[in-house]
């Protein structure tokens, strides 16, 4: 098969298993259909990270045909550096989220596995989508699986937590609809022909204030995704109701939808009007990493200690994305996939506790490394990789981020604007206070008097380790590893750079040189 | 008068007619009593499968110049129609065993056949109110009690007002213009004489009315609860489409502008948000239907405000996926909620686990009806607010789209009932019948269809 019809197939292998389940009968059955069909997607989406030529600017595996041919809507997907470590991890993540479910998952177990289906072909669908309408199509579609996800199989107030990550989330793309029908609208208007292309769309070039109206219409979108403080609340709601199968997805690869956004549109679209509110943005970033660590630090939830972290890291990811400087950006992809991988794995390790000992209270824990060794090791190598040893990928991600952040605010300090650099200095704070979460949760919970709720239970078995296996492999591979992946990032981060800094309409140069002098 | 004109341009409406005389027919002829379901659904497919096929081969004429004449779009209107119309009879068969209702529902399509190629206010004031009286019946058919009968008497009431409204406006145009023909409606929209403008206003509130859009929009919330449920979902799909559908036509490609197009724009805006903020409180489905058909009324004026050329495609591809979307709502509707005293949108919990496939084709149709990709819905409300920005009215399309949102909650919580609810005790009322089913596989494999491929509808309307 050719590559391109490769990368079909990845797309439309989930959609495929879906329909497969239909007239499924066993529920045994199900769950190997389920399991096989993600491992296929995983090996697939492997085998395309290989072809990937990372000395090639372009998009690769392209597909491109006519969809809704009177409006110059296409069937475009193709992978380039930005999306290609992104549809890995996703592809990764698939067959942990269903093995993880295994046991979890009783009741409605067809229905569950064709919403975990759906959302594994929307959100591959939003990554390789090359064509705004379809970006959106898989956007908005996205919600509908995770709604379902959270409000069947989630905890005691999941109606709540579903209707309102709904409702969150809903709002930011109506206006991001307006957003993309007025973008498009002007396009046509300029230049005659009705196109939804990214590729086209980068082109375009509106008037400043008119950027900055849609920028934030898009940024809406994207922040609420993220989440970026202060349009966080939707998500520890989410991920505490959410069931173990549900926070993994979310954690590991909704959140960076939101981030991804930002890298493939909101910025890259609007390059003037990002220059503009830059410093805003990276405040808003910092001000997540720090302030969702504090809300970490105080929290006797096991589950909510996690969502408040997942809120932080991701500020890091917004760090790298503005400071606009080539190491930041490779380390924002970077941290993309190692908190979708930290992330995933703490959240299934609360799930796996939670079978346990039904409880997520912090307090009712104690001493696990003594009554259940195996799972400590794994608990323990997540917390490390989580705040950022050096040989885990979060060490790439996070040291990444901060020497961009400090190379961009360097030069802007020797110019008189000392504001990045205190930013930065600040977003250094965070990991201190990352460690300081981290290491203080991992130490009640796993060392001191032995106390487990519900009396001994018994360690890892088999397919938990398995694919806590999985998980620690991937993380350290990122860790020492990390040449190969950013070199295939690397053309992509480039141009990302330098769409977002070359200057698309005259008045903004203007306003640039007013700041100069 | 051209006969073959008269022959051809018509065929549509000759077959509905036929359809009526046969079913007229076979209830007449001695015997035991009969059917008229397979009759009227053949004569109402080879109407719509004439429609299409006249519309594809590109066939405008005019049987009676001045009065009545057709065009390919006019065509392609009557054939959507027509094809919603054949689920919406496949929905009649539970509750209605004789002729009556298919007679009715024959002679509603006839005056909607009218009405999408009037030529005159004459023509169209007879098409209205052929199309309006059966429905009256319709209403008051099954007859259950107080409710229905109120219902159908407030319909009838409003209806007058309607057609009292449009002839009163006829009237005005015709005193400032001298002319009784559609386009002397255009004419006066934008003309300095406060007299046709006053005739254009009363022209434009008589179609306000009979869509439901705020404020004259009273009428049909209690309409659609007091009917059987064919009835409301005609109510709500045919004759709401055929209504927008002719106010396209009537505007022609008529450029918007100054009063007029605030007027098109703000009373539906209203409808947008008053409908989908009043949906949220209903507690009856069909309340709840009626409100959300005055939101989804509100969008279909919208496309009134895009440009000439492209305003029947949006409404077309609007009409036809709404239409879809509500019919598969009301054809998966067990039978228990079906009933007029069970008709609480609380009873829908625990579906899932009662009947999962009624509850998932309700689920794809409130999606669709929120409008979330990538259902029909979806591409249908893109389109009309692409117009409309095209057309230069950002501020409107902007505060349409945040009226859309509002819709969205309600939707979502007969998914919640159905899916996330523990079960009710199933009182063992018996199961639709497989026409049921059919009906509503009919309209999911539409929606699929205009899903999959919007584009190859978008470029046949």
């Amino acid at each position: 098969m050719s590559d391109a019809g490769l990368l079909n197939l990845v797309l439309f292998l989930p959609a495929i298993g879906a329909a497969l389940l239909v007239p499924m009968r066993d529920e045994g059955r199900m769950r190997a259909l389920s399991l096989v069909a993600m491992l296929v997607q995983f090996a697939l989406a492997a085998t395309l990270y290989q072809r990937f030529d990372a000395a090639d600017a372009g998009l690769q595996f392209e597909t491109r045909l006519p969809w809704i041919a009177d409006w110059g809507v296409y069937y475009h997907i193709g992978l380039d550096g930005m999306n290609v470590l992104l549809v890995l991890l996703t592809a990764f993540l698939g067959p942990l989220v269903v093995a993880g479910a295994f046991t979890a998952i009783t009741k409605d177990v067809k229905l569950f596995y064709a919403m975990v289906f759906a959302i594994q072909f929307t959100m591959v669908g939003a990554l390789v989508a090359q064509d705004l309408f379809l970006f959106y199509l898989f956007w908005e579609a996205m919600m509908i699986p995770m709604f379902l996800i959270i409000g069947i199989w989630g905890g005691e107030r999941r109606v709540y937590a579903t209707l309102k990550f709904v409702l969150y989330t809903a709002f930011g793309s109506i206006l991001m609809l307006a957003a993309v029908i007025y973008l498009v609208v002007a396009l046509s208007g300029a230049t005659g022909a009705t196109s939804f292309a990214f590729a086209d769309l980068y082109k375009s070039t509106l008037p400043l204030p008119v950027q900055t109206v849609l920028l934030a219409a898009f940024a809406l979108s994207f922040a609420i995704k993220v989440p970026v403080v202060p349009l966080h609340t939707w998500l520890p709601d989410a991920h505490v109701e959410a069931p173990t199968a549900g926070s993994v997805i979310l954690a590991g690869v909704l959140l960076k939808m939101g981030t991804y956004g930002f890298m493939k549109l909101g910025f890259p679209l609007f390059p003037d009007a990002t220059r503009l509110v830059a410093p805003i943005v990276m405040a808003l970033a910092v001000l997540s990493i720090v302030y969702g660590a504090c809300l970490a630090l105080v929290q006797t939830d096991i589950k909510k200690i996690i969502a408040y972290s997942s809120i932080s890291h991701l500020g890091y990811v917004m760090l790298g994305l503005i400071s606009l400087d080539l190491i930041g950006i490779q380390g924002a992809i970077v941290q993309m996939v190692s908190h979708g991988l930290t992330a995933a794995g703490l959240f299934l390790m609360v799930g796996m506790i939670y079978e346990r000992c039904h409880t997520r209270d912090l307090a009712a824990y104690g001493g696990l490394a003594k009554a259940l060794p195996v799972y400590s090791v794994f608990f323990m190598i997540l917390t490390l990789a989580s705040i950022g040893l050096p040989t885990t990928s979060g060490f790439t991600g996070e040291f990444l981020v901060l020497l961009g952040a400090f190379g961009a605010s360097w030069q802007a300090a020797a110019q008189g604007d000392t504001l990045r650099l205190a930013l930065a200095v600040a977003a250094v704070g965070g990991v201190v206070l990352g460690a300081l979460y981290m290491l203080s949760f991992a130490g009640r919970f796993l060392f001191g008097a032995v106390k487990v709720p519900h009396g001994t239970q018994a360690d890892l078995g088999f397919r938990e380790s398995a694919i806590l296996v999985a998980i620690v492999v991937a993380i350290f591979w990122l860790g020492l590893f990390p040449a190969e992946p950013l070199r295939k990032t690397e053309l992509a981060a480039k141009a990302y750079q330098q769409l977002v800094m070359t200057a698309r309409v005259p008045d903004a140069a203007k306003l640039a040189r007013e700041e100069r002098r | 008068m051209n006969v073959r004109d008269l022959v051809v341009a018509m065929l549509p409406e000759h077959l509905l007619l036929a359809g009526i005389v046969v079913v007229i027919a076979r209830d007449l002829l001695p015997g035991k009593a009969r059917d008229g379901f397979v009759p009227a659904l053949a004569f109402l497919l080879l109407a719509a499968a004439a429609a299409v096929f006249l519309s594809l081969i590109w066939y405008q004429g005019s049987p009676f110049p001045g009065q009545l004449s057709v065009t390919p779009s006019d065509l392609m209107a009557k054939a959507v129609i027509l094809a919603l119309a054949v689920p919406v009879l496949m929905l009649t068969r539970d509750d209605f065993a004789d002729g009556r209702f298919p007679v009715l529902l024959l002679a509603s399509l006839y005056g909607i056949g009218l009405i999408l190629s009037a030529d005159s206010f004459l023509t169209l004031f007879v098409g209205l109110e052929l199309m309006s009286l059966p429905v009256y019946a319709l209403v008051v058919l099954a007859f259950r009690g107080p409710p229905s009968a109120e219902a159908a008497l407030k319909y009838l009431v409003l209806g007058g007002v309607a057609s009292a409204t449009l002839l009163m406006g006829a009237a005005l145009i015709f005193g400032a213009g001298g002319s009784l023909s559609t386009a002397a409606f255009v004419a006066a929209l934008g003309s300095p004489d406060a007299m046709a403008v006053a005739g254009a206003m009363l022209v434009l509130a008589a179609f306000f009315l009979k869509a439901a859009i705020v404020p004259f929009h009273a009428w049909a919330p209690d309409a659609y609860e007091g009917a059987s449920v064919p009835a409301t979902a005609f109510m709500a799909v045919i004759v709401k489409g055929g209504v927008l559908l002719a106010a396209v036509r009537l505007f022609a490609q008529a450029p918007l502008g100054g009063p007029v197009a605030d007027l098109v724009a703000i009373l539906p805006l209203a409808s947008i948000v008053w409908g989908n903020l009043a949906a949220m409180r209903q507690s009856s489905f069909r309340r709840m239907i009626a409100y959300s058909s005055i939101a989804h009324a509100g969008y279909l004026f919208y496309a009134l405000l895009g440009e000439g050329a492209g305003r029947m495609q949006a409404m077309l591809f609007y009409v036809l996926a709404y239409g879809v979307m509500n019919v598969l709502a009301f054809a998966a509707l067990p039978r228990r909620e079906r009933d007029a005293d069970a008709d609480r949108i609380d009873s829908l919990r625990g579906l899932y686990s009662r009947a999962p496939f009624a509850s998932l084709m309700i689920a794809v149709a409130m999606l669709s009806l929120a409008g979330i990709p990538p259902l029909p819905g979806f591409v249908a409300k893109f389109l009309i607010f692409k117009n409309v920005m095209a057309a230069g009215y950002t501020l409107y399309a902007v505060l349409g789209l945040v009226g859309s949102y509002l819709g969205i909650y309600f939707y979502l919580r007969v998914i919640q009932l159905m899916f996330m609810s523990a079960d009710v005790v199933d009182d063992g009322r018996g199961a639709p019948r497989r026409l049921m089913r059919s009906a509503s596989l009919l309209s999911l494999g539409a929606a699929l269809a205009l899903m999959i491929f919007p584009g190859w509808f978008i470029a046949l309307f």
